[in-house]
Formats: C-alpha cells, sequence, structure tokens
C-alpha cells in the first residue's frame, strides 16, 4: 500500500510544480521567480558572514535554547491542538482513500507522508537559511538534521492530536488507554514548573544583568538533576544541527533518530492502540463531507445593526459587509474582542494599583504585538481576495470594475486588522494610565495612541493591498483560501514571506513616512506635538495617492486574470 | 438582447471556441448541446463576462461586455452549474448580498417571493454548509434572478435537483423568458432543451454546426425528418461513418 501511497503523493507534488512552473512563460511569473532567487541568494548566501559572528545565541547556548523552543512548540499542540490541520484531507483523499481498501493505519502513513513535502522543502530553506559559521555542521548534514528535528517534532504533533482527540471523545475510557502518554506529559509539564520556580531567583538575577548573564544563568539551571534529566530528550532532537565535526554529528544523530522512530512508532500504534482511538475520531471527521467541513462555527447569526446591509448604495460594498460578516460571526473575533475589552478593564484597575509593574509590562507587551501585526498581521487576517479569489468566476461575473472588487475586498481585512491593534493599543494606553511617573507623560501618550489610530488603516490598507496584488499577479503561486501551512514545520517559508513582505512595505512607506516626518518636524517648533496632525494627513495622502495607483493597476489586471490560473494555489 | 459576433478563445494553441455568431432576442430561450468540450461553458462564460474572448464581440442589452463591461453585466446573471457560495452568509443575506450588487432597492419585497419559489423559505437562515446539493444550487438560482435579469444564462442548471425542483425550474425558465428575459442554456439533457428551448445551437469542437429551432434544423437535413431531437443531435455532432445503423 505505501507504494500506492508514495505514487499518490509524488505525481500529485510533481503534476503541482509543473504547472506552477509552467506559469514561467508569463513574464510577470519570470520576474518574480528572478526576484524570488535574489532575494533567496541575498538571504542564503550574500549576507553571511566572513568571520564567526558574535552572535546572541552563541554556539554554548545553542542547543538549551533549541530545546526549550522544542518544548515550546510540542507543548503549544498539546494545549491548543491542530488536530484538524494535521489530519486534514482533501475531498478526493476522503472519496478514493475513505472508501478504498485501506486500513486507518494506513491513512495516517499516508498522512505522515504527505507532510513530508512540506517538511522537506522547509528543511532546505532552513539549510539556507542557517549559515554555516553559526551551525558547523556541513550542509548536508545540516539539512538531515534539520529534516529529523521537524519530522520528530511533526510526528509529536499527530501523536498529541490522538491523545487530545481520544480524550475529549472518550473521557475516562481514553484515560485508561493514554495513561503513558499522559504520565509522561504530566511528569514534564509539574518537572519544567518545579524548574523554574526553583531556578526563578538566579534566572531573575541574570535578567537584571542583561540577555549574557541570563542565558549564562539559564544554562546553569539546566545543569542541575531534574532539568538535565527533563531537557535530555529535547536537547537530543536539536543536538545534531549544533554539532561542528562529522564525528560529532554521527554522536549526536543516533539519539536524535532514535527519538524519531520512538515517534513514529508511538504515532503509528495510537491508532492500532485503541478501537475508538482518537485516530478513529479524527479520521471520521475528515470522512465527512465537504458539507460538515464547510459549515463554520459561528457565535450567531443575528446580525448587529452596525452590520446590516442597505439595499442600495456603493455595490462593492456589498463584498465588504460579507467579508467582515466571515469574521464577525465567528467565535474566534468574538473571542478576541472579549478578551481585549477585558484585557482594558483589568489593565486599568491594576496601573492604579501596587502592582502596577504588571500593568506596565502587559501595556508594552501590547504595543509591541501591535506594532508586530503591521508585518505579520496581514499572516493571520485574510478574509480577503486571498480567500475570495477562489470564487474568481464568481467575482467576475458580478456588475464591479475590477479596482472596486479590490478596493472592498482590500477594505475588509484592513477592518479588521485595524480593529485588533486598536484594541491592542487601548489595552497598552489603559495599562499606563495609572502610571503617573511614566515617560512619556499621559498627555503624549494620549497624542501617540491617536495618531497611531489615525495612521494605521492607511499603512495596514496598503500593506493588504501588497498583500491581495500579489494574490492578484501570482494566483497561481500564493496560497489562495484556508488551510494554509503553519506551525514548525513551515516556520521557514513563513519567516521569509513575512521578511519579503516587511521589505516591500518599507519601501511602500518610505516617501509618505518620510514626508509626513518632515512636516511634523518642521512645524514641531511652531506647534509642538499637534505637529503630528498634518504630519499624519501628508502620511495618509501620499498613502491614499500610492493606494489609488495599486488600485488601479490591480484592478485592470484583476480583470484580465483567467480564472483558471487561480486554482492552482488551492 | 444578447448578440454574440465572431467570438474566439483560444487557449495556447487549443481553439476552445471559433468563430461563434448568434443572437438571443427577448422571451428566446436559446438551448446550447454539443459533447463534452464542445465549447459550450467556455462560450456561456465568455458572454458571461468571466472569459475574456480572444477575439470577437459580445453585446447584452446594447453594452459591448468589453467596453462597458459594469453596465452590461449589471442586466444579466450567470448561474453556474456548480454552486458557488460564500460560506459565512445564510441563504437570505445571499440574495441581500446580491441585492446590493445589483442595487435592488425592493430586495426585502423580493426575497420572500423568491424564497417561496425556489423552496427555500424554509432555509431562509440556513448557512451552504447546511444545505443538500439541490438546495445549494436553487439558492444559486435565486441569486441569479433576484434582479430579474434581462439576460439569463444557465449552465447545466438542473443538476443535483429533485423531480419537484426540475419541473419548479422549468417552470421558472419559462416564465422569466415569457416576461421578456433572454436565456441561453447550456445542458446535455436533450428532453429539458426540446421541451423549454425555442432555438437551439448544436456546437461541435468550438464551432456552430446547427442554429434555429428543431424544425428549422430538420428541414435543412430531410434525412433527419421524424427523429428524436437525441437522434438529432448524434447525427449532427457524429461523422456519418461513425453512426450506428
Amino acid at each position: 500500500m505505501i507504494r500506492v501511497f508514495l505514487y499518490l503523493a509524488w505525481r500529485s507534488t510533481y503534476n503541482r510544480v509543473a504547472r506552477q512552473a509552467r506559469q514561467l512563460k508569463n513574464p510577470r511569473y519570470l520576474a518574480a521567480l528572478a526576484f524570488g532567487l535574489t532575494y533567496l541568494w541575498i538571504v542564503a548566501v550574500d549576507q553571511r558572514p566572513e568571520h564567526p559572528p558574535q552572535v546572541l545565541v552563541g554556539a554554548r547556548w545553542l542547543e538549551l535554547v533549541g530545546a526549550i523552543g522544542v518544548i515550546g512548540a510540542l507543548l503549544w499542540g498539546w494545549i491548543f491542538g491542530i488536530e484538524r490541520r494535521v489530519l486534514a484531507f482533501s475531498p478526493a483523499e476522503v472519496t478514493f482513500l475513505f472508501s478504498g481498501p485501506v486500513t486507518r493505519r494506513g491513512l495516517v502513513q499516508y498522512k505522515l507522508l504527505r507532510n513530508q513535502i512540506l517538511i522537506l522543502f522547509n528543511s532546505l530553506l532552513w539549510t539556507l537559511i542557517l549559515a554555516r559559521e553559526r551551525f558547523g555542521a556541513s550542509p548536508w548534514l545540516r539539512a538531515l538534521s534539520i529534516w529529523v528535528l521537524l519530522t520528530t517534532i511533526s510526528f509529536h504533533r499527530l501523536g498529541a492530536s490522538f491523545v487530545r482527540t481520544s480524550l475529549l471523545e472518550h473521557g475516562r475510557i481514553a484515560l485508561r488507554h493514554r495513561v503513558v502518554s499522559l504520565v509522561l506529559l504530566g511528569a514534564l509539564v509539574i518537572g519544567v514548573a518545579w524548574s523554574i520556580q526553583d531556578a526563578m531567583p538566579d534566572l531573575a538575577a541574570g535578567w537584571a544583568g542583561g540577555l549574557t548573564t541570563f542565558l549564562d544563568a539559564l544554562t546553569e539551571a539546566a545543569e542541575r538533576p531534574v532539568p538535565h534529566v527533563l531537557l535530555a530528550p529535547f536537547r537530543a532532537m536539536v543536538r545534531p544541527l549544533a554539532a561542528h565535526t562529522l564525528g560529532d554529528w554521527l554522536r549526536a544523530a543516533g539519539p536524535a533518530l532514535g527519538l524519531l522512530v520512538l515517534h513514529y512508532i508511538w504515532v503509528i500504534r495510537a491508532d492500532a492502540a485503541f478501537e475508538e482511538a482518537s485516530a478513529e475520531a479524527a479520521l471520521r471527521r475528515a470522512r465527512l463531507s465537504s458539507r460538515e467541513r464547510a459549515t463554520p462555527r459561528l457565535a450567531h447569526r443575528r446580525l448587529p445593526a452596525l452590520l446590516r446591509l442597505a439595499p442600495v448604495g456603493w455595490p462593492a460594498q456589498a463584498l465588504l459587509w460579507k467579508n467582515l460578516l466571515a469574521v464577525v460571526r465567528t467565535r474566534r473575533a468574538r473571542n478576541v474582542a472579549g478578551a481585549l475589552a477585558v484585557g482594558a478593564l483589568v489593565a486599568a484597575v491594576l496601573s492604579f494599583q501596587v502592582q502596577g509593574s504588571i500593568a506596565e509590562a502587559a501595556g508594552w507587551l501590547a504595543v509591541t504585538w501591535a506594532g508586530l501585526a503591521v508585518v505579520i498581521g496581514p499572516q493571520w487576517v485574510r478574509n480577503d481576495l486571498r480567500s475570495d479569489l477562489l470564487k474568481l468566476d464568481l467575482l467576475r461575473s458580478y456588475p464591479l470594475a475590477g479596482r472596486s472588487v479590490v478596493a472592498a475586498e482590500t477594505a475588509a481585512s484592513t477592518l479588521v486588522l485595524t480593529a485588533l491593534q486598536a484594541g491592542l493599543l487601548l489595552v497598552a494606553y489603559f495599562a499606563f494610565l495609572g502610571n503617573s511617573h511614566m515617560e512619556p507623560p499621559l498627555g503624549l501618550r494620549t497624542v501617540a495612541l491617536l495618531t497611531a489610530l489615525a495612521s494605521l488603516p492607511g499603512i495596514n490598507y496598503l500593506g493588504m493591498l501588497i498583500q491581495n496584488g500579489a494574490a492578484i499577479l501570482f494566483p497561481a503561486w500564493v496560497h489562495l483560501g484556508g488551510g494554509r501551512p503553519g506551525g514548525v514545520e513551515a516556520l521557514g517559508q513563513n519567516m521569509l514571506i513575512i521578511v519579503a513582505y516587511s521589505a516591500v512595505l518599507a519601501a511602500a512607506l518610505a516617501l509618505p513616512g518620510t514626508l509626513g516626518l518632515l512636516v511634523f518636524y518642521l512645524l514641531r517648533d511652531e506647534v509642538g506635538w499637534w505637529g503630528l496632525v498634518p504630519g499624519v494627513a501628508v502620511l495618509l495622502l501620499g498613502l491614499a495617492i500610492e493606494a489609488a495607483v495599486l488600485l488601479g493597476w490591480l484592478g485592470r489586471v484583476f480583470e484580465s486574470t483567467d480564472p483558471a490560473a487561480a486554482d492552482v494555489a488551492a | 438582447m444578447i448578440q454574440v459576433e465572431g467570438l474566439e478563445k483560444q487557449y495556447g494553441d487549443f481553439p476552445a471556441v471559433r468563430g461563434l455568431s448568434f443572437t438571443v432576442q427577448p422571451g428566446e430561450v436559446l438551448g446550447l448541446v454539443g459533447p463534452n468540450g464542445a465549447g459550450k461553458t467556455t462560450t456561456i462564460r465568455s458572454i458571461a463576462g468571466i472569459i475574456i474572448p480572444t477575439r470577437g464581440t459580445i453585446r447584452i442589452g446594447g453594452f459591448d461586455l468589453a467596453a462597458q463591461p459594469v453596465s452590461a453585466k449589471s442586466l444579466l446573471a450567470f448561474i453556474p452549474d456548480e454552486p458557488h457560495l460564500f460560506e459565512y452568509l445564510t441563504a437570505e443575506e445571499h440574495l441581500r448580498f446580491v441585492g446590493r450588487l445589483y442595487q435592488v432597492a425592493d430586495v426585502d419585497t423580493r426575497i420572500p417571493g423568491l424564497l417561496e419559489e425556489l423552496d427555500l423559505a424554509q432555509k431562509r437562515t440556513a448557512l451552504p454548509g447546511e444545505l443538500s446539493r439541490g438546495m445549494k444550487q436553487k439558492l444559486a438560482i435565486a441569486c441569479g434572478l433576484l434582479h430579474s435579469p434581462a439576460a439569463l444564462l444557465l449552465d447545466e442548471p438542473l443538476t443535483g435537483l429533485d423531480p419537484v425542483g426540475i419541473r419548479r425550474m422549468k417552470a421558472t425558465i419559462v416564465r422569466r423568458a415569457e416576461a421578456g428575459a433572454a436565456v441561453i442554456l447550456s445542458s446535455h439533457l436533450l428532453h429539458l432543451v426540446e421541451e423549454i428551448c425555442t432555438r437551439v445551437l448544436v456546437m461541435n469542437a468550438g464551432q456552430t454546426v446547427a442554429i434555429g429551432t428543431v424544425a428549422d434544423i430538420v428541414a435543412s437535413r430531410p434525412a433527419l425528418s421524424g427523429r428524436r431531437l437525441e437522434d438529432i443531435f448524434l447525427a449532427l455532432i457524429t461523422p456519418e461513418r461513425d453512426q450506428q445503423p
């Protein structure tokens, strides 16, 4: 049966890549490939330091920091669960495999095989990204080390999803059958908590002395008996990556490969160990037709008055309305909105208390996330053309100009992202509210908040326009619809995409931003911080001009895009 | 209402549609028939403004689809064989959405009647994921009919419908045509074409093989006299040497 799975995986991948490669006849795609290769060359080769750099995470800390990162990734899988994504089957796979003479174990093996495509691609990317000077083994050994690490993490996530689902669906019965996995997990969690508490004074002292001192304190704490034992398997997973010579690598690879094999056995046996196991349940869910999977879990269907759609007005507003509904109605959106509201309230109360430092830390965290959301946010919020281009047929049949479609679709994701950032900034504002000694003072913080709230929609709109532009220009290459690759396995490609996007956004913001700042500095002596008002106005004007030019161009491209091209990246 | 002149669509070296010309007047139902790969869907999608033709002109209500796409599209409705619906909109919200796109001011009064006509009244607040294949198709049809299009393009409209739905759908198409809509209906169901189409366009390999009423087509080929539409269709698209005795 494995040969059938290999054939299916190989031919599907080959044909997909071949079809995408055929797009290179189009000069637009050819230019994009040249740009992408140049970008990879700069990242992988051109920026490598000539001498071993004085990196923050030096070789002596690499293994430990890597092990802690692996623990974080694995715990995330246990706590938040991603079984739907891990065991997601396409409708064709469901049709052919579920109705065919394939065992549940066979299906799991097939899924593991399919996940390898993503892992191999990201192993290659990481091999290029991680410069040899920092990670000692040869490129081939480095690639193998990364593959072993990512595959082990992938297996672990799948195993964790089996246990989670089994527990959620079968309660106490499953508890008995999962006792070994759960005891190990429980021991790990208790051990980690105890170790952190035990080492906290030393770590706190180290933190006060800076990052290097902190990492030294962390290394010292990790050498204590309990953390040493707990960290051993995770360090073993990372150790081949830190090996400098072939001998070191060979010694380190044995335990890492052993863990990989153990994980494989765990995942494969997880299905056979229990008749009504989580694998069965997860697969049963996947077996349900697209009808089941297409039904989103909604908070409720009644529309708030603000979201009622008038029958007449700007026609493309219907697209904006539809895309906002797609977000507003989900439980996740309501949970985030509720959490931000409660967070702002609690932060405001805490800021006046003795524990004001907690509120301040939370405030800075919120500000940091609001800022990061400018570049990371468009990866999360995708209720725009990146979702709708799969229905390009339908969009093209509407009586709307291309630029109107692009404008409305982009506005939807911009509004959602801006609302998220505004919520975070308000949490920060309230968290700092009671701190009368804080610099900058309250008045200036208020001006900063208003400036951010005024300028973020423009900046986000331009950013989302770039993201949507990429989808319109390269529908065969950009991932459209849901189910975007995520998790540690896809971290490499997602990181590269974010860095590239940040560079393009920075270039687009350069001129309007510079002009806005110039106006502010020219007026600052005259009107003080009020100079921000014309500064922001100039920034927004510049952004509007850029957006108008982009919209016109992308609208024309949208109108001339062949719908068949958009199917490829679905 | 619908004028197609010299329509051609080329995919690389492959000509999907070659030199197609025809008109559909208000009140007419033109049946588009032909074997798989004949170019029916490409033709209908070109008229809907989804595909850009390689050559030729398409006019809807006098508006050139290439030069005035928004005006032309506002007069037509395209109902594909596979219903494309938005997963987060209920049945009624789909209609409100389409109402705004086509600026239907009296959408509130039109929606109940349309839902009733297509047997969707009980599914007003259902999401697409909660609808059967046939119900989804009915909803897609309702969306197409909401703005009372002057030109109606239907690609295999009966796919997934139950016998009651098929009967209602046929009546709906006829009623819209009687109300003055120009209808193009692409289907492999020859009995449907025979029953409700006023004229037939037979396509093969992207070209027109025959066009006119069934009587016109038979008149131009006396050998086909007295035969059923299915036989006529097979005779038109199959070379003589391949025909069954």
